[in-house]
């Protein structure tokens, strides 16, 4: 039965194994995740959490499982350098309502294979269906004294700064497809890894675990993470935010007090 | 051996960090200089936000310069009169750079005008500088006397109102001059980060024409107080003054200023002159090149400003 599969790539069958009788009617996924919670301190390079779920799959066909990772949304500003008299110069702003601050997709097969692109576009799961906010209309706003012209959903070069967005974060590995990242280790036991670089965003991140059959989506998993910084980053982090005037006197002092040190310490030497 | 950065938001390698304090440090102790121009465009090469760069960095030159001034003070080499003059109009430059700063960033423009500024101030002083040393130096092979040129003050600088004595100066002359002179400064220390003394010891030596001797202490003093005021505007209005970024090129600095200032003794000055203007020239050059080669992304994020 399992040989008789349509070979390229296969998908990996979860046979059933033995279970309760609540759980043998119907298809689900459940996951959990290594950390809960991403501390961001001083000797921060990254994170790499460990994602990982079972599969409970009392038929025989075959599923696929997607993990989908946000991280928290924001407004975007993109500038586009364009060459006037010989110099390359930046254009006005324009903006983007909202996008992730970090997303990340991996999968048991390439998502095309998993499903259609409807599908995929109307559960916004892959970069080139994720959901960047932008308005029906392109209108200009003005954000901090500068007037931003907000990207249109409609607009001729929407396409060319949403694919600019999405290249320009997954060159900073904030956005990531792989399409084998979630391996199944044992039947009906899968994990995914998610890496998380430096400079991701702090917030609350969301995951999806989808799980695929015939190319519907029959099952989803939600989990949470928060990525924060913690100790004496963020004391720093909020001194400058919340005190931001004290908070530059102080700089200015340990500067100065640096200075005078090294001029009397070197005077003695 | 990474440390993150809270401000910046990047993780770096944090004895790179030391080292790079310590050579700007060394250059500028070798050279009298506050060494601005020279940190930025490498922390920018390093990875670290511009913005975050250029405010993070006037710290630096706030502790470097800070040894340099207690010394030429003990050498009564500080005119404070004139010196508070020019400190006044940089504090009103440094408010008004770092609003254009802010303008500029949100702009998206930041990039390009710090570039322009490298290119336009450093090529220009670069230049200047380089032609004026070579020649000195190829004065001094030959044997030549050099001639001595009896130049005088602009007769404008007569003209204006507000006059005022600066004894240790030796001027009588109004304080518009060098309170323009000092808010010039105070704008470019908002935008390029650096100090401004590669501007203001020209000035005031070829324009105000004041006592070479406290010539580089004065402009040192001006120096320090528009540093720290447009450090602490920057940490108040952009939030994007790193204070770890900040203590650890500091640490690095300070004692690299302290070996460059022993070193220098042993080079004649023109020699040292040639050799600043061949660097300043470098990165003038360096900092301009990218308006004029094809970026390889045309597009790039411009910064927001937290809410």
């Amino acid at each position: 039965m399992i040989a008789a599969l349509p070979p390229p790539p296969p998908a990996i069958v979860a046979p059933a194994p033995e279970r309760s009788v609540a759980t043998t009617e119907q298809v689900r996924v459940a996951a959990a995740m290594t950390d809960a919670r991403v501390m961001v301190d001083s000797s921060f390079r990254g994170a790499s959490i460990v994602l990982y779920g079972a599969v409970f799959n009392p038929t025989d066909r075959p599923a696929d499982v997607i993990v989908v990772v946000r991280g928290p949304d924001g407004p975007v500003r993109l500038v586009k350098k364009t060459r006037n008299m010989g110099f390359w110069v930046n254009s006005r702003p324009v903006l983007f309502e909202g996008a992730p601050g970090f997303y990340m997709t991996a999968s048991t097969r390439p998502l095309s294979d998993i499903a259609d692109f409807g599908q995929l576009r109307r559960l916004g799961v892959g970069v080139d269906h994720l959901r960047i906010n932008a308005p029906q209309e392109s209108r200009t706003v003005t954000r901090y004294g500068v007037r931003d012209v907000v990207v249109s959903r409609l607009g001729e070069d929407y396409l060319d700064y949403r694919r600019a967005v999405i290249r320009l974060r997954e060159a900073a590995a904030l956005y990531r497809t792989d399409p084998d990242g979630v391996e199944f280790v044992d039947a009906g036991l899968f994990r995914a890894e998610l890496e998380l670089p430096a400079v991701a965003p702090t917030g609350q991140y969301f995951a999806e675990v989808w799980l695929f059959q015939d190319g519907a989506p029959v099952s989803v998993s939600n989990l949470t993470l928060t990525v924060e910084k913690v100790g004496f980053e963020r004391d720093v982090y909020e001194l400058a935010h919340r005190r931001p005037w004290s908070y530059g006197v102080l700089t200015v002092l340990l500067a100065a007090f640096m200075g005078w040190g090294a001029s009397r310490v070197f005077r003695r030497v | 051996m990474d440390i993150y950065l809270p401000i910046a938001e990047v993780s770096v390698n944090w004895p790179l960090l030391v080292l790079l304090g310590a050579t700007v440090g060394f250059v500028s102790g070798l050279f009298g200089i506050g060494g601005g121009f020279l940190m930025a465009p490498i922390l920018i090469f390093l990875g670290i936000p511009p913005s975050v760069a250029v405010a993070s960095q006037a710290s630096h030159v706030v502790a470097s310069s800070t040894s340099g001034v207690i010394s030429y003070t003990s050498q009564k080499a500080v005119d404070y009169r004139i010196g508070g003059v020019m400190a006044f109009g940089g504090v009103v430059g440094a408010l008004l750079g770092v609003e254009l700063f802010r303008y500029l960033r949100l702009l998206g423009q930041a990039d390009m005008v710090v570039a322009l500024s490298y290119l336009l101030f450093l090529g220009a002083i670069g230049t200047l500088m380089l032609y004026e040393s070579l020649g000195q130096i190829l004065r001094r092979v030959r044997g030549e006397v050099v001639p001595h040129k009896e130049r005088r003050r602009p007769l404008w600088l007569y003209g204006l109102p507000l006059k005022m004595r600066f004894p240790r100066s030796g001027l009588y002359i109004s304080a518009i001059p060098p309170f323009a002179l000092g808010a010039f400064a105070g704008v470019l220390s908002a935008i390029m980060g650096v100090g401004g003394g590669f501007i203001l010891v020209p000035a005031m030596l070829y324009v105000l024409r004041m006592k070479a001797g406290v010539v580089v202490g004065t402009s040192l003093f001006q120096i320090i107080i528009v540093t720290a005021m447009t450090t602490i505007l920057q940490a108040g209005r952009n939030q994007t003054v790193d204070i770890v970024l900040s203590t650890i090129l500091l640490v690095g600095g300070v004692v690299g200023a302290q070996y460059g200032a022993r070193l220098s003794g042993r080079f004649r000055p023109d020699v040292l002159r040639a050799l600043l203007a061949l660097i300043v020239l470098l990165v003038g050059i360096y900092m301009g090149l990218e308006m004029f080669v094809r970026p390889s992304d045309l597009f790039s994020f411009a910064p927001g400003v937290a809410e």
